[in-house]
């Protein structure tokens, strides 16, 4: 089976037309979109694309204005050089692995994944038949990584929260806007005595899609400067310099981030605590994962030091690629 | 016991908890002459009425204060972003302990390392050695495996913190024990102690097994004698010193500058002797440094007086009835690599504590410091070396005479002091220059300049000599060394210090490059020099010198873009750059040294400027940096007579 990650135009299977989380150049593709983050979108917003029914509307209120055909987790979607069937990824609302069957072979494409699974997503599972090539996140594929379990990250979120609160500062969590900012917000619903989150105005129109999902996003509102004081404010880093934000007198930082669990990720951003919650694998499930799919040939993605997973896993046996590092190859 | 990220609620509660006492303190970790200083040692026994409640078994020594919470307390420190609050944390901590030598060893870990400053001993464990010993306690890959996390984590010591809890094969070696401040303390001494890497190796690993993974981590750090990168400098140490003890800061500080021991000193103020600090000939006091300054000009000239900067060791020389010791900035005792000095000041009759700089003097003027180097590098000096390379100590300061401290009268007054006695003992004496303006510092500036001196120092004429930290009552300024154009290998965000930043973010976006702070954005990098024309290299450009340097919002986006034009890899916080950004990169002078890879360092490199269309395979090349150091060696030109900043006299006995 011929695969090429053709980079920002994702990942081409050109023997079955298909095209993994990008716009992709080949005219008769048909083109399936693991989850809403904008690394795994079409920057063409006007190209048809399959898509979980969350996903999709993720997309949409993102901006993508071409047609969104809508597939059920475990559905299989038969193309006339491939059945795909979907799985619930585990990484945001909407995630999606695709196992892709064809003549050549098996395919499963993780996209993004978490095992054990955002509890603001799907879940996660994986399909009952055999995998001959496995291309799987490695974002965090180092052994420096080992996440706590969410119960008790979602714990130091609550406390950092109440903490600051009791101190009369502002608490103020840097989460990217999808996903992690929901996961946040699920984490905050449970505290007692109940808060109110304030949240970046990118992060209104999907936190909306996450409730119309049946996820409880707790009490919130959007940003509003002058409504502040006693409520707790979720922004991404990125938002860290707008003046709005600057103004906000005796604030806390925290940043929420699997990055966070190093410190000098947490140094830059000046932040006062450092929660590492990650909607990605850690290097440990990673393995696991790899080991309990036991592919033919597993190909790492999306790391930026692929050579040491690549040594765990030789050393198990596997035959293993970076997708990254080869580009284009032909297994 | 512990996970590899605490939260942010538990963390203290657990800090102070795990605290406990003795009934008996009998081991005490330090020599007696600080016993004397600090007083009998003792036990408190009305304190900490948490004590009782959290009991901990005390160890074989008796010892009971844990290594694990201070690595909690300064864990808790490194994420606390408030000076204030840093100093609050550690002043409670110091609180509960409640022993001396406890005291003493958990000040000396947080502020000078693994032993007192003032001890020639060192752990003397490299940084390879720490690698390549936790590569092999964790089952891995050294090149494979512990590299790539070293790099992606930013620090060996965090990395390694987190190998330890999270790989199986690290987990399974350790069955950490209950280990004090004291046990930690004997390993240190077991590791000065160790001859060769095979021994430090089996030592470092003996001691890890007992450890938790952020004991291990703060360990290192310790061990590492740098402070343990927590953003705690000694002078917010000393303010925690004084806020547990409830001590003047002042009295603190100036203790620690007799004692030249934060530890002893935090004793002292626990025992609230600190009034009974005196000063012990043949123990070093901190030096009084100087302030760098980009401009040549003060204020108020007039209220200074002037000294050339001279090609020198900063020594301070402790002289008593024929004994003489040598110390030098870092305090450590040189004088053995210095019979020569240390048999001319022998024969002075007088009791003597002086500060100034040892050079090498010939025909009558100081020569330049490479000459110096050579004599630094051998511990045992033989006659020939004597002979080629005289040295002389050089007096600028007097800080006791004759069992009085002269330490404390300003300046204007210790200097007639130095000078009779100077002249009386035939001591060499660096000239004072009086100033009428801003004119006058100039020319002396110049002056000093073309005769091979590093610059001028200003010194405010009614000073007191002030305790270690560099003082604002004296100015350096220094020439510049020169300037090269090298290009940025590496950008990289700061290990926990909390200052200095850099390019791009995690998992979301790389929209803003580095990170504002006071409207300022902080950058870090790693500045190459070129050799692809060199056949001693296969690179293209090796790393010459590291710089910070923070950028105006609009150059800062600027570079940023840039940046992410140029980006190659990415290793956690550093980012690795092919060659396209030129920057003009100025220094005080190059020095060798054989353990880089260019085989030369830039003395305190900064930031010029960036020049945007400079090409970078037109920046200057290792042969370049190799011209600039013979130059920088050069004779310089002659003095007149009366403008040698060295004055010599013919004492009784010199």
């Amino acid at each position: 089976m011929q695969i090429r990650n053709t980079g920002h135009n994702g990942i081409h299977l050109p023997a079955s037309h298909i095209v993994l989380d990008g716009a992709g150049s080949d005219p008769q593709a048909h083109i399936f979109i693991s989850h809403a983050h904008s690394d795994h979108v079409p920057g063409k917003r006007s190209v048809p694309v399959y898509a979980s029914p969350a996903t999709a509307a993720l997309m949409r209120a993102r901006g993508h204005r071409g047609p969104v055909r809508e597939l059920a987790f475990g559905q299989t979607l038969a193309l006339p050089s491939a059945d795909v069937t979907m799985y619930p990824a585990g990484h945001i609302l909407g995630s999606a692995m695709f196992f892709i069957e064809t003549d050549e072979g098996s395919l499963l494409y993780t996209g993004d994944c978490r095992r054990p699974p955002s509890p603001a997503s799907e879940g996660f599972a994986l399909p009952d038949r055999s995998v001959d090539q496995l291309i799987i996140e490695a974002t965090f594929g180092l052994p420096l990584y080992k996440w706590e379990p969410h119960e008790v990250l979602f714990s130091q979120i609550r406390t950092f929260a109440a903490k600051s609160l009791d101190a009369e500062a502002v608490p103020i969590l840097l989460c990217y806007s999808l996903g992690k900012a929901q996961e946040v917000m699920m984490a905050l619903a449970a505290s007692d005595p109940p808060v109110t989150v304030q949240i970046h105005p990118a992060g209104v129109p999907l936190t909306r899609i996450y409730e119309e999902f049946g996820m409880s996003m707790g009490h919130w509102e959007p940003f509003d400067p002058e409504n502040l004081a006693g409520k707790v404010l979720l922004i991404p880093s990125s938002a860290l310099n707008n003046p709005d934000i600057r103004m906000i007198p005796n604030r806390r930082l925290a940043y929420v981030s699997g990055w966070a669990s190093i410190d000098a990720y947490g140094s830059r951003l000046m932040a006062d605590t450092l929660i590492p919650l990650s909607d990605h694998l850690d290097f440990f499930s990673l393995m696991d994962l790899c080991r309990e799919i036991a592919p033919g040939h597993i190909w790492l993605t999306h790391s930026p030091n692929p050579d040491v997973a690549l040594h765990y896993l030789q050393k198990e046996g596997f035959s293993c690629g970076s997708l990254e590092k080869e580009q284009y190859r032909e297994v | 016991m512990k996970c590899n990220q605490p939260g942010a609620g538990s963390k203290h509660d657990r800090t102070f908890s795990a605290f406990n006492r003795s009934a008996s303190d009998p081991g005490h970790a330090t020599g007696e002459h600080e016993r004397a200083a600090c007083g009998h040692d003792r036990t408190i026994t009305e304190h900490d009425p948490a004590a009782s409640k959290h009991g901990h078994a005390a160890d074989e020594y008796g010892q009971t204060a844990l290594f694990a919470t201070l690595c909690d307390t300064l864990h808790a420190i490194g994420q606390t972003r408030s000076a204030r609050e840093k100093s609050r944390l550690f002043s409670s901590y110091l609180q509960s302990l409640t022993t001396e030598a406890d005291i003493d060893l958990a000040v000396r870990f947080t502020a000078e390392g693994a032993f007192p400053s003032r001890e020639k001993r060192r752990t003397v464990v490299g940084r390879q050695t720490v690698a390549l010993t936790a590569a092999d306690f964790c089952g891995i890959d050294y090149d494979q495996v512990f590299k790539p996390c070293r790099n992606a984590a930013g620090s060996a010591s965090e990395a390694i913190e987190k190998l330890m809890s999270n790989l199986p094969e690290a987990v399974n070696r350790r069955s950490p024990a209950v280990l004090t401040l004291h046990r930690v303390a004997l390993g240190f001494s077991e590791l000065a102690h160790a001859r060769n890497r095979e021994d430090k190796q089996a030592v470092l690993a003996g001691l890890w097994e007992l450890m938790e993974p952020r004991e291990i981590r703060y360990m290192i750090r310790i061990m590492d004698r740098r402070p343990p990168g927590i953003g705690f400098d000694l002078c917010s140490i000393l303010e925690a010193v004084s806020m547990a003890f409830g001590a003047d800061t002042g009295q603190v500080r100036r203790t620690r500058m007799l004692t030249g021991s934060a530890g002893i000193t935090a004793v002292m103020a626990r025992n609230r002797t600190l009034d009974t600090a005196v000063f012990h000939m043949f123990q070093p006091v901190a030096f009084m440094l100087a302030s760098a300054s980009e401009n040549v000009g003060v204020p108020d000239p007039k209220a200074f007086v002037a000294e050339e900067k001279i090609d020198g060791l900063r020594t301070q020389a402790h002289i008593s009835d024929g004994r003489v010791s040598l110390f030098s900035r870092e305090m450590n005792d040189i004088t053995p690599l210095f019979p020569d000095v240390t048999n001319a000041l022998g024969t002075k009759d007088a009791e003597m504590v002086l500060d100034g700089e040892i050079c090498i003097f010939e025909n009558g003027s100081v020569k330049p410091l490479l000459r110096l180097q050579k004599r630094m590098e051998v511990k045992k000096p033989d006659e020939r070396l004597l002979a080629s390379q005289p040295a002389l100590f050089i007096a600028f300061d007097l800080l006791f005479l004759n069992g009085v401290p002269v330490i404390d009268q300003p300046l204007h007054q210790r200097r007639p002091l130095l000078e009779q006695i100077c002249r009386q003992q035939g001591i060499p004496l660096l000239r004072q220059y009086f100033l009428k303006d801003t004119a006058d510092i100039t020319r002396i500036y110049k002056r000093a300049i073309r005769h091979g001196s590093k610059g001028l120092i200003l010194k405010q004429r009614d000073s007191r000599y002030e305790y270690g930290q560099r003082s604002p009552l004296w100015f350096k300024f220094k020439e510049s060394g020169g300037s090269l154009d090298t290009v940025i290998m590496y950008a990289h965000s700061g290990g926990g210090q909390g200052e200095t930043w850099t390019a791009g973010s995690g998992q979301t976006s790389t929209k803003s490059a580095g990170v504002s702070r006071h409207d300022s954005t902080y950058f870090i990098f790693t500045l190459g020099i070129r050799v692809d024309d060199d056949e001693r290299y296969d690179e293209a450009f090796i790393p010459i010198g590291k710089a910070t340097v923070a950028f105006a919002d609009e150059e800062a986006d600027k570079i940023s873009r840039r940046i992410r034009e140029l980006l190659v890899e990415r290793f956690g916080p550093t980012f690795s750059l092919r060659p396209g950004i030129v920057v003009e990169l100025e220094f005080d002078n190059i020095e060798v040294n054989r353990r880089t890879k260019a085989g030369y360092v830039l003395h305190r490199p900064r930031f010029r400027t960036i020049h945007w269309d400079r090409d970078p395979h037109t920046t200057h090349t290792l042969k370049d940096v190799e011209r600039l150091y013979q130059r920088q060696n050069r004779e310089p030109a002659p003095r007149k007579p009366g403008e040698n900043p060295v004055q010599l006299f013919s004492g009784p006995s010199s």
